[in-house]
């Protein structure tokens, strides 16, 4: 095999993680070959713009976010409980080096809000007005923060661990065994054609 | 008769009289674009307030293809989100399961045979092939060449044929598994022995498609690089600036058409590009123009990588050893690859489970399509369908 540019790759976007810890005033992980800034949702707007003003991070990736919850309707529930929060990430990524760096901060569970990025990356537009309706964060200064996906007069946010996942609540999974059981066998019921509200 | 040409002349100045003194009203109108319209791909909508021939504050309208793939992952184990992933971006499907199966694997700690890598890589530049054939036979149709669409989506369906015959899918393979590949079919109990390959005669047959596939690019560029009508209507016209580009997160050959030969085959490790000879092509516009012009020439790319990987594929195992039941220690890891859309990724938070904790699917065309407001901004209403068609996007990979 030729010589993979991993090796050098994964010392300079670690490198480059910690001067951006560093020159933003946060902290910095590395692992799995991916590099994650934590700063304070106070500084979110001044870090991206250093980033991509100092840095030269000026491709504006995605930005999600992750509902750190104990309490889950869907999925698996955390093995270890964890501090409830949001935690809102924003990739951006260097184009002529092509490294790319998570920005995270965390969020309080009540009344999520954060600074909206859009006047340093266009591009976050959209990705804010999904977070907002998938997470019902408040991006504060976001020109049009309307629903993207959904339609208007949709309540709830989706992707919050709170949020049923309405096709399991109507029929649950058939288990571990991803096999559904014969027709006629033990509580199979043929579906009622009787309208229930009658 | 003179008192005719008296009523003429009275006709005559009481219109001139009018023409100067009430000004000409040019009222705005608010024009509705699909989600049906043929032009827009699938189900996208645009609402564009027009002034004449021109189109302002154009409002993308989507989430007619939102299906909810990010809250599905999170009741899903690993080996069933392969069969969600692939169905993103269907022109592309193989492609969309690579960068999720590799952030599994990552994550998880398993050395992938290279023979499987290979495998991928073939199947990949395969999607990406097809992908690109179905923008160029798309492409001159919206712009009224009709015949291209022909020879595009006959050399498309040598290449989906190809894709069948080893995954056994056209458009949704599911034909990762975690540690590799699926080995092939017919290993029944009486044939346990049976070594689990690719299908005999595959990779011959290949790389004899893949010089009918350079065979047909060429007679694509010809009929359409030469056609007065195609070039009048793509040159000079959707301008997006690099900084631009970058900014909305413009990946792929759109961002390439605009002169920046970023692309992850050559900056990632995520497959073994680094052995092969290929070229990035830019545009040097980022006009329609160079959009179609990158995405053709990477077709031709894609084929040479195709064949020089044929040519030095590695024998060996199609899967590597891996427990059973798949728990993926916890975890997070975000993982890119050059789709023929674009970077398509997958922020993966595991938390030691069976299935990911959360799943953020980062994907091309929603970036893409996500700058139609800015460029289709005072544009005249036959360049809109011009410049979303330069974009080549599907609905499903903006939606998820």
């Amino acid at each position: 095999m030729t010589a993979s540019p991993s090796d050098t790759a994964a010392t300079s976007l670690e490198e480059l993680a910690a001067a951006l810890a560093e020159a933003v005033g946060g902290s910095y992980e590395f692992a799995h070959g991916t590099a994650k800034v934590r700063v304070e949702k106070d500084r979110w707007v001044e870090s991206l713009r250093a980033a991509r003003d100092d840095f030269g991070l000026i491709f504006f990736s995605w930005l999600s976010a992750v509902d750190w919850s104990n309490q889950v309707e869907v999925g698996d529930a955390l093995t270890e409980p964890v501090e409830e929060r949001y935690e809102v990430i924003a990739a951006v990524a260097d184009i002529s080096t092509g490294l790319i760096v998570l920005f995270s901060t965390d969020l309080e569970k009540n009344n999520p809000r954060l600074a909206s990025l859009v006047g340093v990356y266009a591009g976050a537009n959209w990705h804010e007005r999904e977070a907002h309706e998938m997470f019902g964060i408040e991006f504060d200064g976001h020109p049009q923060l309307i629903k993207l996906y959904l339609p208007e007069g949709f309540l709830g946010h989706p992707l919050r661990k709170s949020y049923p996942l309405l096709s399991r609540e109507v029929k649950p999974w058939p288990g571990k065994v991803d096999v559904e059981g014969m027709p006629g066998q033990e509580d199979e019921e043929e579906p009622s054609t009787e309208n229930p509200e009658a | 008769m003179t008192t005719r040409l008296s009523a003429d002349q009275d006709l005559v100045r009481h219109l001139s009289e009018v023409s100067v003194s009430v000004e000409l009203q040019t009222p705005d109108m608010t024009l509705n674009i699909g989600p049906q319209h043929p032009s827009t791909h699938g189900v996208l909508r645009l609402v564009a307030t027009v002034d004449g021939e021109r189109a302002f504050n154009v409002q993308p309208v989507i989430g007619y293809m939102h299906r909810g793939y990010e809250k599905l992952a999170e009741v899903r184990n690993y080996p069933q989100i392969t069969t969600l992933v692939n169905r993103i971006d269907w022109v592309s499907g193989y492609a969309n399961e690579v960068p999720f199966i590799i952030a599994a694997e990552r994550l998880l700690g398993v050395e992938v045979p290279e023979r499987a890598q290979f495998i991928r890589l073939i199947l990949t530049e395969m999607a990406r092939i097809a992908s690109h054939l179905v923008f160029n036979a798309s492409y001159p149709l919206e712009l009224g060449a009709a015949t291209p669409l022909f020879f595009a989506l006959r050399e498309r369906e040598r290449v989906l044929d190809l894709l069948e015959s080893v995954t056994g899918g056209r458009f949704h393979p599911n034909f990762n598994r975690i540690g590799g590949v699926k080995p092939a079919q017919g290993a029944g109990s009486a044939t346990r022995k049976v070594i689990q390959d690719l299908p005999k005669g595959f990779l011959a047959e290949t790389r004899a498609a893949m010089d009918k596939v350079l065979a047909t690019v060429n007679e694509l560029e010809a009929l359409v690089a030469g056609n007065e009508i195609i070039l009048a209507r793509t040159k000079g016209i959707g301008l997006i600036p690099p900084e631009t580009a970058a900014a909305y997160g413009m990946s792929g050959p759109n961002l390439r058409a605009s002169g920046v030969g970023f692309d992850l085959r050559k900056v990632s490790d995520y497959l073994p590009y680094g052995q092969f000879d290929f070229r990035v092509p830019t545009g040097a516009n980022g006009d329609c123009w160079d959009r179609w012009w990158v995405r053709l020439e990477e077709t031709r790319q894609s084929a040479s990588i195709i064949q020089q990987a044929i040519d030095s594929i590695p024998a060996g195992p199609l899967l590597a050893k891996v427990p059973k039941i798949i728990k993926i220690p916890k975890g997070e890891i975000y993982v890119r690859a050059e789709n023929p859309k674009g970077e398509m990724g997958y922020y993966l938070v595991s938390d030691g489970g069976l299935g990911p904790y959360r799943l953020k699917i980062r994907s091309a065309s929603f970036s893409n399509l996500s700058i139609l407001p800015w460029i289709l901004e005072g544009t005249l209403i036959p360049d809109i369908i011009a410049i979303m068609g330069s974009l080549d996007f599907v609905l499903g990979d903006v939606d998820r």
